[in-house]
Order: C-alpha cells, then sequence, then structure tokens
C-alpha cells in the first residue's frame, strides 16, 4: 500500500516535474516561433520591396528599350536618308531620281511599303512615280482609289505639312481611309513641293501592326519628301537650263550656217572678181604692150624726127602705159596668189642678204631725200623660211612706202627679232603716220589713205594687198602700228626653217 | 575523314534570279565529284512559297532540302533581312542522314505529330546507331513542347536532338518549313545523323532573373492559370503598370523582353517561357510547358547580358567538340535577341567568327523558340524547348 502510495507520489513528481519542463520548452518554442514569423514577415516585406523595385526597374527599362530602339531607328533611318541624299542630289534627270530609291532605303527607314505621286495638271491626273512593296494589281487599285478622290489627295499637297497613322489631324475618317487605301496599318504621307512644276506626295507604310510610328520617323520622312522636292527642282531647273542651252547652241548653228553661207558667197564673189581681174588684166596687157611697142619706135625717131609737143606727149604715153603696166602686173599677182596659182617657192634663205640687196636698191632715193636709214638682223633672226624673190618683193613694197610718206631728213628704220617659230621684221618710219580710222583699210585692194602725199603721188592702191597677199601665202602675219604725225611701223612675220 | 560544305547567298530583289544565284554559289564550292546527300535551306519570308521550293528542288537535282523561314538569315556575310542561304552537304561514306517530313500539326495532337516525326525518322535508321537530330517546326504551333516530348519518346530522352521554330518578319501571323519541293506552315522536318561524326553545342539565354520568386500555384500545359494563388493576368501586368487593353497589344513585344524564368528540378539553368497570348485575360498562355508548382521568376536582358550569353554558348560548343575542327555551324537566335541587340545584332555574329574562325561556313536563323539540351546536374542532358536562346551547333566529319 506504502509502495503503491510511494508510486503514485513518485508519479505526480514526475509529472509536475515534466509539465514544468514541458510548459518552459513551450514558452521557448513559442519565442522561437515568434521569431521566425517577425523573420518571415520581414523577409516577405523585403521580398515585396524587392518585387516593387522590379517593377520600377522593368518599367524603366521599358522606357530606356524604347529609347534606345527610336534612337537606333533613326541613326538606321538617317544613314539611308544620307546615302541617298547622296546619289539624288547629283541626279538632275527628273525621272533617274525615283529610282534611286529601293528596297533597302525603305526598309532601313523602318518601312515595307512606299510609294509616290506627281499631279499632272494637264492630264488632270496623279501619275505615280514609284512603287515599292507592292504589286502590280495592288497598285492599280491605289492608282484608282486616289483617282477617286484627287481633290483630297491635292489639299493634302496645300496643307504642306506631313501626316500620318498617329498625328493629330483635323479629318481622321480621311487618314483611316489612306491606311484601307494604301493597304497598311501605319503610314507617313509628307508633300512633295518643288518651285517649279508639279507638286506630288510620298507615303510610307507599314503593314505590321507591331511597328509603332512615332514622331522621328515622321521627321525622317519628311526629309527624305524635301529632299525629292529638292532633288526635283534641282533637275527641272538643270532641264530648263539645258533646254536654253540646246536652244541657244542650236540658234548659234542656225547663224553659223548662214554666216558660213553667206562667207561662201563671199568667197565666190571675191573667186569671181579675181577671176574678172586676172582675164581683164591679160585682156588689157595685149594692147598695152603693142601701145607701149608703138610708142617706143616712134619715140626711137627711126620713124623720124619728132616734133617736141609730139615727143612730150609721146612719151607721156609711154609713162603712163609703164604705170598702167605696172598696175596691170600688180593686179594680176594678186589674183594669182588669191587663187593658188602661184605657190611661194619656200627654201630656206638669208634674211640679212634679202634686206641689203633691197637697201643697195634702193640707197639712190634714200639719198635723195636724205633720209637716215639704218637696219639690224641679228644671228638668230637671220635664217627664215621663204620664197626669196617675194619676200624682197614685200620689203622693197613697205621701205619704198616709207621713203614715199617720210619727210626729207626722217629717219627709217628696218629690225628684225626672232621668235619660236618665226622671225618678225619691223619697217618703221618717222612720216605722216595713217589716220586711225583708214588703219583697217590699208590692206583692201584700191584703197588709198587720204593725205596730201597721196593726192601728189601717183599710187594704184595694190601694193600693200599684193604684201598681205605673199605674207598670208607664207602662213605669215602682217599688221601696222600708226598714228597720225607720227610715223608708221609695217611689221610681218616669217616662218623660220624646220629643225 | 571532313563533310564537303558548299553555300550560296541569294540576295535579288527578284526572287528567281535569287534562288539561282544561291543555287549557282553553293554548287561552285562543292566540286562535281562530290555527291550532294542534303541541302539545308534558309530563307526570309518572300521566299517561302512552293514555287520557290520548287524551282529549288529543280536545280538542285532532287537533292533532299529541309530548312525554314525567318525574320532573317545569319551567315558568314552577315546578316540579312533578306535573302535565301542554301548549304550543299556530301557526307563521307561513314555518315549517314535521314530526314524526313510531317504536316497538320493542329490536327493531330502535337505530341502525335512529333511521335510520327519520330518513328518515319528512325525508319531508314534501324541498324545504324544515330548520333545528332535536327528539328525544324512551324514557330506557330501552340504546343511546341509536345511535339517534342512526342519525337523524344521515340528518339530516346537523352539523345542530342537541337533545332529551331521557324520565324515570321515579326508579325507572328505565319512560318514555314521547308521539306524537298513543300514550303508548309503547321508542320515540322527533321535529320538525324549517324556515323563517324563530331558536334558540338552550346545554348544560353543571357537573362537575369528579376524581382521575388514565385510559384505557379494552377498550370495546365502550356497555359499558367494562378500565381501565387492569384490571377497570372494580373501578377504578370503588374510589372508594367499596364492596363488589360495596353498589356494585350504590347504582349508580343513584352513578352520577348520579359519572358518568364522557370526554374526546373535537377537543372542548372532556368528556361525562359515568351507569353504568347492571354486566355480571357486571367491566365497566361506560355510557347512551352510550365509545369504547375514550378518556381518562376519574372526575367530580363540587357545587350552586355545577351553578347556575353552568345560568347558562354560558343565556348560551350567548343568545348563539346572535344577540340576538333567544324566542318560548318548552325546558328539558332532567337528573335527576341535580335530585337534587343538592335544595331548591334552583327556583334553576335562577330563573336561566332571570332571564335570559329571566318572561314567555317556559317548559317543560321532568327527563331521563335529553340530546341536544345540543358546541361544537367546528374545526367547528360535533356531537351528542352526553349525561348530567347542562342544555340550554338558546330558540326564536323
Amino acid at each position: 500500500m506504502a509502495f503503491t502510495e510511494f508510486l503514485i507520489n513518485t508519479l505526480v513528481f514526475c509529472g509536475i516535474i515534466l509539465s514544468i519542463v514541458l510548459a518552459i520548452l513551450l514558452l521557448y518554442k513559442t519565442e522561437k516561433i515568434k521569431l521566425l514569423e517577425q523573420s518571415i514577415a520581414k523577409l516577405k516585406i523585403s521580398l515585396n520591396e524587392m518585387d516593387e523595385q522590379a517593377k520600377l526597374i522593368v518599367r524603366t527599362d521599358m522606357e530606356l528599350n524604347k529609347a534606345q530602339e527610336e534612337l537606333d531607328k533613326k541613326i538606321v533611318g538617317l544613314y539611308a536618308l544620307q546615302r541617298l541624299s547622296r546619289s539624288i542630289s547629283t541626279t538632275l534627270e527628273e525621272n533617274l531620281i525615283f529610282k534611286m530609291i529601293d528596297f533597302s532605303v525603305i526598309e532601313e527607314l523602318g518601312f515595307e511599303k512606299a510609294c509616290c505621286f506627281l499631279f499632272d495638271e494637264g492630264l488632270n491626273q496623279f501619275v505615280l512615280q514609284l512603287n515599292i512593296g507592292y504589286s502590280r494589281g495592288e497598285i492599280e487599285g491605289i492608282m484608282k482609289m486616289v483617282a477617286s478622290d484627287i481633290n483630297r489627295y491635292l489639299e493634302l499637297i496645300k496643307e504642306e505639312s506631313t501626316t500620318s497613322s498617329i498625328s493629330l489631324t483635323t479629318d481622321p475618317e480621311f487618314r483611316e481611309k489612306m491606311g484601307k487605301v494604301f493597304r497598311v496599318a501605319s503610314f507617313i504621307a509628307s508633300p512633295l513641293l518643288p518651285k517649279e512644276g508639279s507638286k506630288g506626295f510620298f507615303l510610307a507604310g507599314t503593314m505590321s501592326r507591331e511597328t509603332l510610328i512615332s514622331e522621328g520617323d515622321e521627321e525622317l520622312i519628311t526629309i527624305l519628301a524635301n529632299q525629292l522636292g529638292q532633288a526635283l527642282e534641282n533637275a527641272r531647273l538643270f532641264e530648263k537650263t539645258w533646254r536654253a542651252h540646246q536652244e541657244l547652241e542650236k540658234k548659234v548653228e542656225e547663224r553659223t550656217r548662214e554666216l558660213s553661207k553667206a562667207l561662201e558667197e563671199v568667197k565666190m564673189i571675191s573667186r569671181r572678181k579675181t577671176d574678172f581681174v586676172s582675164s581683164v588684166a591679160h585682156e588689157l596687157r595685149t594692147p598695152l604692150t603693142s601701145i607701149k611697142g608703138y610708142a617706143a619706135i616712134v619715140l626711137s625717131e627711126k620713124l623720124g624726127t619728132l616734133p617736141p609737143p609730139l615727143k612730150e606727149r609721146l612719151e607721156k604715153i609711154n609713162r603712163h602705159s609703164d604705170e598702167l603696166a605696172q598696175l596691170v602686173n600688180d593686179l594680176l599677182d594678186i589674183s594669182r596668189i588669191e587663187s593658188g596659182r602661184v605657190s611661194m617657192e619656200q627654201q630656206p634663205q638669208d634674211l640679212k642678204s634679202i634686206v641689203e640687196e633691197v637697201v643697195d636698191l634702193l640707197s639712190i632715193i634714200i639719198k635723195e631725200k636724205q633720209i637716215e636709214f639704218s637696219y639690224s638682223v641679228p644671228q638668230e633672226a637671220q635664217s627664215v623660211y621663204v620664197d626669196r624673190g617675194q619676200i624682197k618683193r614685200v620689203l622693197i613694197n613697205l621701205i619704198n612706202n616709207a621713203i614715199k610718206f617720210t619727210p626729207s631728213n626722217g629717219k627709217i628704220t628696218v629690225s628684225c627679232s626672232s621668235g619660236d617659230h618665226e622671225v618678225r621684221v619691223d619697217v618703221q618710219d618717222s612720216g605722216y603716220g595713217i589716220p586711225e580710222s583708214s588703219i583697217d583699210k590699208i590692206f583692201e585692194e584700191f584703197y588709198r589713205v587720204d593725205n596730201p602725199i597721196n593726192q601728189e603721188a601717183k599710187g594704184t592702191g595694190l601694193g600693200l594687198p599684193l604684201v598681205k597677199n605673199i605674207i598670208e601665202a607664207h602662213k605669215g602675219k602682217i599688221w601696222v602700228k600708226s598714228k597720225l604725225g607720227n610715223g608708221s611701223t609695217f611689221s610681218f612675220t616669217l616662218p623660220k626653217p624646220i629643225q | 575523314m571532313a563533310i564537303i560544305v558548299g553555300m550560296g547567298l541569294g540576295l535579288d530583289r527578284d526572287l528567281p534570279v535569287a534562288v539561282q544565284n544561291a543555287v549557282r554559289q553553293a554548287k561552285a564550292n562543292v566540286h562535281q565529284s562530290y555527291r550532294i546527300h542534303l541541302a539545308i535551306v534558309f530563307s526570309t519570308i518572300e521566299f517561302a512559297s512552293p514555287q520557290v521550293l520548287k524551282t529549288l528542288y529543280a536545280l538542285l537535282g532532287q537533292v533532299h532540302i529541309v530548312g525554314a523561314s525567318s525574320l532573317g538569315i545569319i551567315t558568314n556575310q552577315g546578316i540579312f533581312r533578306h535573302g535565301l542561304a542554301i548549304m550543299l552537304l556530301s557526307f563521307p561514306k561513314n555518315i549517314f542522314c535521314s530526314t524526313s517530313f510531317v504536316q497538320k500539326i493542329s490536327a493531330k495532337s502535337s505530341t502525335n505529330a512529333g511521335e510520327e516525326l519520330g518513328e518515319k525518322l528512325l525508319f531508314s535508321f534501324k541498324n545504324t546507331q544515330r548520333d545528332l537530330g535536327l528539328v525544324f517546326s512551324d514557330g506557330l504551333i501552340r504546343d511546341t513542347s509536345g511535339f517534342l516530348y512526342g519525337l523524344k519518346e521515340r528518339l530516346g530522352w537523352s539523345f542530342p536532338l537541337a533545332g529551331a521554330c521557324a520565324s515570321d518578319n515579326y508579325e507572328f501571323k505565319k512560318t514555314f518549313v521547308y521539306f524537298n519541293e513543300q514550303a508548309s506552315s503547321d508542320a515540322a522536318c527533321g535529320i538525324i545523323w549517324g556515323g563517324k561524326m563530331n558536334f558540338g553545342l552550346g545554348i544560353k539565354h543571357g537573362w537575369k532573373a528579376l524581382g521575388q520568386p514565385r510559384t505557379v500555384t494552377k498550370a495546365t500545359g502550356n497555359t499558367i492559370y494562378e500565381i501565387d494563388g492569384q490571377n497570372a493576368v494580373s501578377v504578370y501586368k503588374d510589372y508594367f503598370d499596364f492596363d488589360i487593353y495596353r498589356l494585350k497589344s504590347e504582349l508580343k513585344r513584352l513578352s520577348i523582353m520579359y519572358p518568364i524564368g522557370v526554374y526546373l528540378e535537377g537543372e542548372e539553368e532556368c528556361l525562359l517561357r515568351n507569353v504568347v497570348s492571354l486566355e480571357n485575360d486571367k491566365a497566361l498562355v506560355c510557347q512551352g510547358y510550365v509545369p504547375e508548382g514550378s518556381g518562376i521568376r519574372l526575367m530580363i536582358g540587357t545587350k552586355e547580358s545577351c553578347l556575353a550569353a552568345t560568347q558562354e554558348a560558343l565556348n560551350e560548343a567548343k568545348t563539346n567538340l572535344l577540340g576538333r575542327q567544324a566542318d560548318f555551324v548552325f546558328v539558332f537566335d532567337s528573335i527576341a535577341r535580335y530585337m534587343l541587340l538592335g544595331r548591334q545584332a552583327g556583334k553576335e555574329l562577330d563573336i561566332i567568327k571570332q571564335g570559329l574562325g571566318k572561314d567555317v561556313p556559317i548559317m543560321g536563323i532568327y527563331s521563335f523558340g529553340e530546341q536544345a539540351p540543358l546541361k544537367a546536374v546528374n545526367f547528360q542532358g535533356k531537351v528542352y524547348f526553349h525561348n530567347q536562346t542562342i544555340s550554338i551547333l558546330g558540326i564536323g566529319g
């Protein structure tokens, strides 16, 4: 009994002890759970905060991606525009401008379809200039629909601003209609406004509903349309200038043809004149020779002594016959040279010896008039390629003229100088000089300067034309510089022998 | 013995001209004495027509053609948004291959279609050891994971399989796979190789986890109904601060930039899933399976992490090639990466060319999804359907 009581008491004690231990353990665990719950709550808060931060990151990232995409698109578009701009700015043919735009350009601008129309006022309709991405059937349908609504599309051009599927407009219905007409989900249309000629519009579009059109795209298409407008204007201006130039060229050609014709006529008349002069001179020479011959026989008094008045008259006939013969000979020479019947027998010659021969021939007259005469032919100017007899004739003519028009005690200088392929000869006198109005005519046939000397002295007016003809037959040039009262300088060039 | 490879590229706007150019170039790179066994054809969507394929099949002399349409084609010469690339392959006697095709997937159930393709591919490989499979499927098949499941059922759960889902020009309207003279939607085609060949595959995405880890509390197949006991759509849209209408209109774009990362038991990497549509404005429909109970995170990618992942995938492919040279390389690159990288998209190609040598023929596509094994903790690798990855497959004889 006592044992049983002891056992019960022990069990009760143990139970109490166990209860106390369990209570302590429970308290401890409860505390731990509380701490854990607090940690979980903290963790949840952290996770929620992390998620909120994630949301912020995602939203910022979306904005950044959008901006980046926009930037990428713009850069690619600008590159495409720059490339296109370079090619269209150098194109001056209106037809070729639109051929420069290919699919790759439109694709780089972010579109798959593009078309361009210009309004032809004469036909009163829009004419298709560019088609990218549309089939033949599609574009024909578009052309029909544009033609059925011409006025609205003309208004679009008149508005002078870009319109698109995202831009604000007073006519949203038309905007929607445009999308349907051009079979695109989004589009941008910009007017082409060249100052010259017909205007139109350029449209780029995409069928993708995923591709979002932005203001940046509108700017790019506006730039492209402006460049196209500018290129059209340049091409049209160029065409206008080119046409004017062509007309001018045509006129010049016509005028040249007329002048050539006139020149041919002049040449023909001149040839006829030469032939006429030549035949007249020939016809004159025969009777003149007879007159001169008979006069000489009578003057020789072999047929009987002549009374002095008759002799005096006959001498006059003889002298005038000589002058007439000289005139006929000069005329014949000129006509021969002009007609090419006389060719210059050019050979290497010593110019100094030619000058000396001429001076020798004329020295008596020079002395008689007490003219100070000098000449110089330097070593390098001595060798010429000429017809000796003809050049001698030239020098005789020019020096004779100088003597004739230089008063006593005057001065005449003949100087020669050497150029690259020619020798220049100057015959300078201190004579009366030539009036300015006569300088251009002095080499014309039968022209005589109106001065007191010419009024007194006899001359044919054929000397200088003959000189000119001889020099030109040597492929040389002749000219004169003179001032009334200050003497004259006749210059001419002669060829040098070929080395 | 090396595999003889001839590559051709056609970029002309006139499609027949582009096709002829590509065939001429490809044939010029393979000596006439070699028999061409297989042609891989990748093209942008404009080329995806029966006429083009018929012309190709005739020009190539009825060589087996396998390929897919894409947003862009990747080749040694660059990335092209318009074009067609052909790779002609002539194998030595000790390498075998089999090709096949399955159509009308949606009418059969994806798993059955996968099984059918697997069976057809194995048909001519009865007594030969198979080493590698390559599959291209329509990028808009609703249950790509189911299709892959069926294929794995027949080819084996650890059989190395790589591939890509065809894409279009980012319209998500219609994508095509090519098989001989057919260009078909709602279809898939594949190749399996066997014999003395080497290959190395590397796959990475580079997207990083963001926000708190969440759990899929209710899901069936591709559809997530609840996340942490809440309406899945409301959880997803909260991250963007969008209303349901804006979420719907920008969903495709958002889901490739911010996909859902799914943690899988036993795998080192998480799988990424694009959300392709919303069901009754409450559930998220993904492009691949998301098992109920799996942990998920919202993922975010940057250009830098994306390019770093390309380098890692390349290193992995080279490691798996065990120091041997690849005769040709396939690149299956997610269109999400193309979108994210923008003007820097070419840098991925630069990394690959630099790592493999500029003379190794490279051909690839931008895909709506990729198939490849993940590096598992306990075994060699189980094939999954992925989004946002780049997979680099080097093959050599």
